[in-house]
């Protein structure tokens, strides 16, 4: 059993080589072909031939684009992407520094979403079609529509600005003291953000399991209704909802970034948007090329937790 | 499966469409929706032809212009200038003064031009924004901008991911080898940073990169349901009949199969103009989208965050509600369009 | 001795919502009654309300979509169910009265064990603990017919056969000991020596636990081995009760007499099946004698097509860079002359149905030849085989997917014309149809219409029309008529039978009903595991099988008191 299992995950690692080498190829097209050359930006308005050609030199665009793939392949895989053009700090150190607070706001906020999805999609399962469901669900739909952008700025005014219950902004170097001061109202607001769409989209499994022959039968053998979603139902829907928490986390790692833009948190995502708008390319390229990896490896991960989680699945 | 062998032949045979628009008709929900996204793309079209909204950018008001409801704001009152008195007829053949009707005919004239000195009002109907824009107008023209970049990105997407997954499905081997390496490519970066990369990366901004950026890289969620649809019908044995009675590789994905599925596709292009509507706003915001100098509901949040802190909350709630609005509206009416093409009994 | 029945349905009626306004009268005010101890038959086709009726008795029907006349009385041991309050009939169900289903597989709870969905009814209706529970469950896995109940009580249902889900199913219903046991249509998805298994299980049961047994069938040649009492219904109503000898021998309903003599059985071969229109309308006799056909294949024949050693392969991804394969079809010869059929019998996993999709090159063989007309169809050109296809069809089992949902009539009978250029224009294209469809039995007007209006027989005819608008030479019926209800099954039958002599087509028959394919073969073919295990002339085989494999599958054929 352990064998299967063990060539399963030697097998997908063996696949994910092929689309971890188109990332990097994508990237780099993107970067050193599509983005036009660099140089220009980095030398400032005034700058001479001179300047430029030796700044060029220095970021080896004068090298052919054999080399420049090399060079970006060794940076990978070393993790040195020298420093960023506009700090100066090794990019390195940043994607090392700005994982803590990322992870401060999302770890708790999945947490919660996903305890609260569950919770509520349980709850709107016992009264499904009722008059409730469908306000419940029309309540998510106007939730969704409102941009996050408003949710955020209304939030931040209303509640820390004029009511002063929270910091508008602000990070400090305590971690408590970074989780539950500063980091509270982003997760709050994160949370009411992601109720809707996790709420829809939960309830839909939920939904699903509740109509499956399997519950005929629980009924049949004069389970309670409570005992039935519960146990049996929830048993089942757990394997879509696992699944799709496990998939969705590196992305919420870059989908955080309003937030931690809004609220000043040294975060991962508020770090690739100053570097888009300072083109600062060695962190953008850090940045894409990890996070892909990472959701490579924990689309991995989802999958051998779905395995786990349901017996009907053999590992092929 | 609760019907009798025998079947009444009734008049009319109604096709997939037809079936669901009547099922449409009789959700009063959906025709709401229907008619409230339909007011919208009227504004949208409306705007695009220029009959309104077309003068958004003239200046017609003091700065932070309180709604009309609210009432002018006495410490911009003296700012405002009362509109002109509309002015006797300059030529008064009993004037006698030549040089006095030269006068009036220029004022007159300068008057009735494009005139730079346009009266500035204290209030308008949703007030104004830092420079007096009226916000009504740019609320419109903001909505053809974040609309017209949704259905056209949506569309982009739609098209792409569908002929991919047709491809893809229908021929499998080394075509589904390749496309889903591309999706698995796409994929493994998310959407936000696979956008935001690329608008660091094209530097020009404008509607066209938006559209391009949104609908490159929103293919993969209609390649893979599309995808799996082909896989699915293909297997199904009217596809194997059409296979035996000698229909080609390309009439059986298009001809038979595509009409099964087209359902599919636009519901997932519904959801994708939602989604990429809400993706604009935020690139606007970020200044990603749309240039300065073109109004956008994302570009209107963006200052609308500074004006809050003045007190001045109009333009946001104009951008706000409107998008909801219409975000709401084209949600309830995407989830109509889904119950009415596959109707399940739950 | 009671003065009431255990169960007592009276009155029934159910009506289905399909909108908001309108409902649908499914069931129309039935009455019927189960003693204790007996096995009460309850038999229709589909559409007839037989398991409505009993999901009603059980309070499994939807609240949302259904309706139950305030009439209607159900009444277990005398005391009225539609009266009870919900919690309280939650709790007669399980203990009292049990039920099990048709699908096995998507019945049982997919992540949970055997052993603990078994161990749930204990623990909530006798209040054990788990200790007890396990020990009881593997007494009941044991009586069942499990085998190693000590392994297989912490499986999955996933890892079992379906025969063995259903036993699991079975052994979950009988647990508690319930007065009255519900078996809606158990065996129907399950092979036919499975059947046979399960039918005498059930059987034995009921007499080990004095339980009544209420069997929901659309079978009427099922019942006449387990049954004491039969109930025939049709279109919401019951048309016949009675003991079963007498329903079965001396039936008084038209509708019942039809059913049972529309079947095809084992000892007679009318030249055309009679059909339910014959006895509603009084047109046959119920014990006239009816001429017979002779089939066999004569000798000295040119065969059309002699396939020799036809293999199929499939191959799936194991291990790390590793391939498995399976053999669907291992060996397999046969000829087939012109205007002759032959049958090919086996159960599920038997490769029957692959042998005739890889005729049609549905998918690639692996290894044999096919010669047709002294061509081998296995290995020309994909552009030399277009032509054949005029010569060779196929008509799938399932009515409701060979239909392409989105065409008119029409457009499906004008289709395979077009492209192989049958006919100067499309006036003469449509006449064709036209004539094509009357030729079937269908009404002109079902040229216009689309599939979902019409029947599953009646997408049969439609399936059948278009391969005739190509005049092929070998018809493929892979289960044409399984998924058909007896009745319409006969007609099916019959118009193969007529078009077969009309235009001599040969056929491959395929089919797991052994009744339907003596009747309708010339000679037969036993498959098993890929491989052909007998051939022989129809008679001859069914008279006088050689093979084990045939024998048990003869064997377990359900026999219904001579009629």
């Amino acid at each position: 059993m352990f064998a299967s299992q063990f060539s399963y995950i030697l097998r997908r690692l063996w696949q994910m080589l092929p689309t971890m080498a188109g990332v990097v190829v994508l990237v780099f097209v993107l970067f050193n072909w599509v983005g036009g050359d660099p140089s220009y930006l980095l030398a400032g308005k005034m700058a001479d031939a001179q300047a430029i050609a030796n700044i060029r030199a220095q970021l080896g665009l004068d090298q052919p684009w054999t080399v420049q793939l090399w060079i970006f392949v060794k940076q990978i895989l070393t993790f040195d992407f020298g420093n960023a053009w506009s700090t100066g700090e090794p990019v390195s150190h940043i994607l090392a520094s700005r994982l803590g607070p990322s992870l401060t706001v999302l770890v708790p906020l999945t947490v919660l979403e996903t305890f609260f999805g569950i919770a509520l999609a349980l709850a709107i399962a016992f009264v499904r079609g009722s008059l409730t469901d469908r306000l419940v669900m029309v309540a998510c739909t106007v939730g969704m529509s409102i941009s996050i952008l408003v949710y955020i700025i209304v939030f931040q005014y209303g509640l820390a600005y004029k009511l002063g219950l929270f910091p508008v902004q602000g990070w400090g170097d305590n971690f408590v003291e970074n989780l539950l001061r500063y980091a509270a109202l982003p997760i709050l607001i994160g949370l009411a953000v992601s109720i809707a769409p996790t709420l829809r989209l939960f309830r839909s499994f939920v939904l699903d399991e509740a109509g499956q022959d399997y519950v005929r039968t629980a009924r049949a053998k004069g389970l309670s209704e409570r005992r039935i979603v519960w146990v049996h139902v929830l048993r089942n829907a757990a394997i879509p909802i696992i699944t799709y928490v496990m998939a969705n986390l590196p992305a919420l790692l870059i989908g955080a970034f309003l937030l931690e833009r809004f609220f000043g948190i040294p975060g991962i995502g508020r770090e690739v948007i100053l570097a888009v708008e300072r083109s600062d390319f060695p962190v953008i390229k850090a940045i894409t090329v990890y996070v892909a990896a990472a959701t490579m490896v924990f689309n991995l991960l989802a999958d051998l937790m779905y395995q786990a989680v349901d017996p009907r699945v053999q590992l092929k | 499966m609760m019907r009798a062998d025998t079947v009444q032949l009734h008049a009319a045979s109604p096709g997939l469409w037809t079936l669901a628009w009547r099922r449409l008709r009789a959700d009063r929900v959906a025709m709401v929706s229907l008619a409230v996204v339909g007011l919208f793309l009227l504004s949208v079209l409306l705007s695009a032809l220029g009959l309104v909204a077309a003068d958004w950018e003239d200046e017609v008001a003091v700065n932070y212009a309180p709604p009309a409801f609210m009432g002018p704001d006495p410490a911009l009152a003296a700012l405002a200038t009362p509109p002109a008195p509309a002015p006797p007829n300059a030529f008064d053949p009993l004037a006698g003064d030549i040089a006095a009707l030269k006068a009036a005919l220029v004022a007159d004239a300068a008057r009735q031009g494009k005139a730079t000195q346009v009266a500035k009002a204290a209030t308008l109907p949703f007030g104004a924004d830092k420079w007096g824009h009226d916000i009504v107008r740019k609320t419109i023209k903001g909505g053809q901008t974040s609309i017209v970049v949704g259905l056209v990105a949506a569309l982009v997407a739609v098209a792409l991911g569908t002929l991919f997954g047709a491809l893809s499905g229908f021929y499998g081997g080394v075509v589904d080898d390749l496309f889903n390496w591309f999706y698995n490519v796409f994929t493994s970066i998310p959407s936000i940073l696979m956008i935001l990369t690329v608008a660091a990366v094209l530097q020009t901004r404008g509607v066209l990169t938006i559209v391009l950026i949104l609908g490159l890289t929103g293919w993969t969620g209609p390649y893979r349901l599309i995808r799996a649809e082909y896989i699915k019908h293909k297997a199904r044995e009217y596809v194997m009949a059409a296979d035996a009675i000698g229909a080609s590789g390309w009439r059986r994905m298009f001809v038979h199969i595509f009409p099964n599925v087209s359902h599919v596709a636009l519901v997932q292009m519904s959801i994708l103009v939602v989604g990429f509507i809400k993706a604009e706003v935020i690139l606007s915001f970020l200044g990603f989208g749309v240039p300065v100098g073109v109004v956008s509901w994302g570009s209107m949040l963006n200052e609308a965050q500074n004006e809050l802190i003045l007190g001045k909350w109009w333009q946001l709630a104009a951008a706000a509600s409107a998008m909801a609005l219409l975000v709401t509206a084209f949600s309830l009416f995407a989830d109509a369009l889904r119950d009415a093409l596959d109707p399940k009994l739950k | 001795m009671t003065d009431h029945d255990l169960l007592e349905v009276r009155n029934l009626r159910v009506f289905f919502r399909i909108d908001k306004k309108n409902t649908v009268e499914a069931i129309k005010g039935i009455s019927f009654s189960v003693p204790a101890n007996a096995t009460v038959a309850l038999v229709g086709e589909s559409g007839s309300g037989k398991s409505v009726s009993s999901l009603a008795v059980m309070g499994l029907l939807p609240a949302e979509t259904t309706v139950i006349d305030a009439g209607s009385s159900i009444r277990f041991d005398g005391r009225e169910l539609l009266a009870l309050p919900l919690q309280e009939r939650r709790r007669l169900c399980g203990k009292d009265i049990a039920m099990i289903f048709q699908e096995p597989m998507s019945s049982l709870n997919p992540v949970f064990t055997v052993g603990y969905q078994i161990g749930e009814v204990l623990r909530l209706h006798m209040g054990m603990n788990k200790r007890q529970a396990r020990a009881r469950t593997l007494a009941l896995l044991e009586e069942v017919g499990i085998p190693d109940p000590a392994v297989k009580i912490d499986a999955y249902p996933s890892q079992m056969s379906g025969g063995q889900q259903q036993r699991v199913m079975i052994a979950m219903a009988i647990a508690c000991e319930p007065r009255l046991l519900i078996a809606d249509e158990p065996t129907t998805a399950l092979d036919v020596t499975i059947q046979k298994q399960i039918m005498a299980l059930i059987a034995g049961l009921q007499k080990k636990h004095r339980m009544a047994v209420l069997f929901i069938t659309h079978d009427l040649g099922l019942v006449g081995e387990i049954a004491d009492r039969v109930i025939v219904m049709r279109h919401g109503e019951v048309r016949e009760e009675g003991p079963a000898a007498a329903v079965l021998l001396r039936p008084q309903d038209s509708y019942t007499r039809a059913l049972l003599h529309c079947r095809p059985t084992l000892d007679a071969r009318p030249v055309r099946l009679p059909v339910i229109d014959d006895y509603m309308s009084g047109r046959m006799q119920p014990d006239a004698p009816l001429p017979q056909r002779v089939r066999g294949y004569a000798d000295g024949e040119a065969p059309l097509l002699v396939v020799n050693k036809l293999a199929k392969s499939f191959y799936f991804r194991e291990g790390l860079f590793g391939k498995r394969e399976f053999k669907a079809v291992k060996d397999v010869s046969f000829t087939l002359p012109r205007g002759k059929t032959l049958g090919v019998v086996g159960e599920s996993g038997s490769g029957k149905t692959t042998v005739g999709l890889t005729l049609l090159r549905l998918h690639r063989a692996t290894g044999g030849s096919a010669l047709f007309d002294g061509r081998d169809l296995m290995t020309m050109s994909d552009r030399e085989y277009q032509a054949y296809k005029r010569r060779i069809q196929i008509i799938f089992q399932n009515p409701y997917a060979s239909l392409n949902p989105r065409f008119t009539v029409g457009q499906i009978l004008l289709e395979p014309m077009r492209i192989h250029r049958i006919g100067a224009n499309d006036a003469e294209r449509v006449a064709h149809a036209y004539y094509l469809l009357k030729r079937v039995g269908l009404p002109e007007q079902a040229f216009h219409r689309y599939p979902h209006e019409f029947s599953g027989g009646q997408r049969q005819r439609i399936a059948i029309a278009r391969c005739l608008t190509l005049t092929p030479e070998i018809l493929v019926c892979d289960e044409s008529v399984s998924a058909l209800d007896v009745s319409v099954q006969a007609q099916v039958l019959n118009l193969l039978q007529d078009l077969q002599d009309e235009y001599g087509m040969s056929y491959l028959f395929i089919s797991h009903d052994l009744s339907v394919v003596k009747y309708i073969s010339d000679r037969v073919m036993v498959m098993h595991h890929g491989s052909v295990v007998e051939m022989a002339d129809a008679d001859e085989l069914y008279r006088n099988p050689q093979h084990p494999y045939t024998r048990s599958l003869l064997a377990a054929i359900p026999r219904t008191p001579a009629i």
